[in-house]
């Protein structure tokens, strides 16, 4: 009797400690197994021309103005150092309409972290000239004239693969007989065209 | 006297479960915390092939036991320029332990980058990149881009923008002191990079998907076609005025268009058309 006592209680007593172990275990186990665990787009570039339409056989002034985020910056058209890639735009021209020249802003010095000297760069904004020609004789309408304005911009500290905004000037062709309002005198006028 | 045993040992019982959980508690499960933590945020580099300046093949598996600073640069690149020369010191410095320098060059070709390479006496092997390369890295959006490899092939810190030399040397000897199996588990990058950060790598199913950067592989070949009119349909916001899919197909490394192309993903998963 005495021995079955203590083999019921050796019993129980095992039980309770085989218990104790297994949520000792388990609670380790559970532990254990729950512990696992472009460039585009920096530049924003609009298109504007000078007068609303144009005459055939005339020189038609665009502007493509880019904006730059902030923090920004794209090289000058003439950079100050010949490894940095220039801004350039980048134009094809069709029947009706050729390029004549292309006018770039002079570029601000800046001096950055990683260059000994300063380099010339455009920030915030820079407004390229066009200035175009419409074939004589062509009848009245639109024509478009397509490209891209290219640029490779840096911060501080990192600089950003080379890319382009694509662009679409489309110039309205009118009579020789109807007026020309101008436009955008804001932009044009700091445009040195001459 | 069996009374006596039988409480002995479930005292001592007691005390190995608690001396168990204890040790799990305070020194396993930190341990085992810290090394799932390291493996989640250091992955694997994965591995590639491309070629050096000498037309030789350079395998970056090759490399494995050793702790790599891998270098995503361009010539045009002004702060790329700046890191080379501190490239060169610690190529020199830490050779002997088991370092190495690998340069990725982003130019269009290898002439600018032989030229800049004699120019700044690089004592390092640099290969051609290309985008894809970039991608397999998580996308490479900004130069300079340093990786940090440890010596168990993982990637420890990833560095967008130039950083003082000493944040790689700091990072380096740390790396280079690990045994074993090279892991580093309590490693935290420093410098610019945010400790929090995590370092991704791209998948092959995103870098070969028909929709660059969006992993395609649950879609039937119809679906595929359904999503990319989707694609077609939406607006890239970063500034290029293309769709969706144009600025995937056209700019790979734009991560505007491959974070909404991954949302559109999503959604049409759970509602496609």
């Amino acid at each position: 009797m005495r021995t079955q006592s203590l083999v019921d209680d050796q019993g129980g007593l095992s039980a309770r400690l085989s218990l104790i172990l297994t949520a000792f275990i388990l609670a380790w186990l559970a532990g254990g197994i729950c512990l696992g665990q472009g460039s585009t787009g920096v530049v924003e570039a609009r298109v504007v021309t000078v007068t609303e339409a144009a005459h055939p056989g005339t020189r038609v002034k665009v502007a493509v103005v880019a904006e730059i985020a902030p923090g920004f910056h794209i090289n000058d058209h003439k950079p100050t150092l010949d490894y940095l890639i220039p801004t350039e735009l980048k134009l094809e021209p069709t029947r009706e309409l050729s390029v004549e020249k292309v006018v770039y802003p002079k570029g601000e010095l800046k001096k950055f972290e990683f260059s000994d000297q300063g380099l010339s760069v455009y920030q915030d904004k820079a407004v390229v000239g066009a200035l175009l020609k419409l074939a004589a004789g062509v009848p009245p309408g639109e024509y478009t004239i397509k490209g891209k304005l290219a640029y490779q911009a840096c911060n501080e500290h990192a600089c950003l693969p080379p890319t382009s905004v694509p662009l679409s000037i489309t110039v309205k062709v009118v009579p020789r007989g109807v007026t020309l309002k101008r436009v955008h005198t804001d932009v044009f006028d700091k445009i040195q065209f001459d | 006297m069996i009374r006596g045993k039988l409480l002995a040992g479930a005292v001592l019982a007691v005390l190995l479960a608690a001396a168990l959980y204890l040790a799990n508690r305070y020194w396993i499960a930190p341990l085992a915390t810290r090394q799932a933590k390291a493996s989640s945020d250091h992955p694997q580099a994965p591995d590639f092939t491309l070629t050096d300046l000498s037309g030789n093949t350079v395998k970056l598996a090759e490399y494995r036991g050793k702790v790599i600073l891998l270098d995503f640069w361009a010539t045009w690149c002004g702060p790329c320029r700046i890191e080379i020369p501190g490239f060169v010191q610690l190529q020199n410095r830490y050779r002997d332990q088991g370092f190495v320098v690998i340069g990725i060059s982003m130019d269009d070709g290898p002439e600018p980058v032989r030229e800049f390479y004699n120019e700044y006496r690089m004592n390092y092997t640099v290969v051609m990149g290309n985008d894809t390369i970039g991608e397999l890295f998580g996308g490479i959006l900004g130069l300079p881009t340093s990786l940090l490899i440890g010596r168990d092939g993982r990637i420890y810190a990833k560095h967008v923008g130039a950083a003082p030399l000493s944040v790689f040397e700091g990072e380096i000897k740390k790396l280079l002191a690990s045994e074993g199996t090279g892991e580093v588990a309590d490693f935290k990058p420093s410098g610019r990079s945010a400790p929090d950060e995590k370092i991704e790598v791209g998948e092959p199913a995103e870098i070969n998907s028909e929709v660059p950067g969006v992993n395609l592989s649950k879609l039937s070949a119809a679906q595929k076609d359904q999503f990319k009119k989707v694609l077609e349909g939406q607006p890239c916001t970063c500034g290029c005025k293309f769709s969706l899919l144009k600025c995937r197909l056209d700019d790979r490394s734009c991560g505007v268009s491959r974070k909404l192309a991954r949302e559109q993903l999503d959604k049409f998963l759970k509602s496609p058309v």
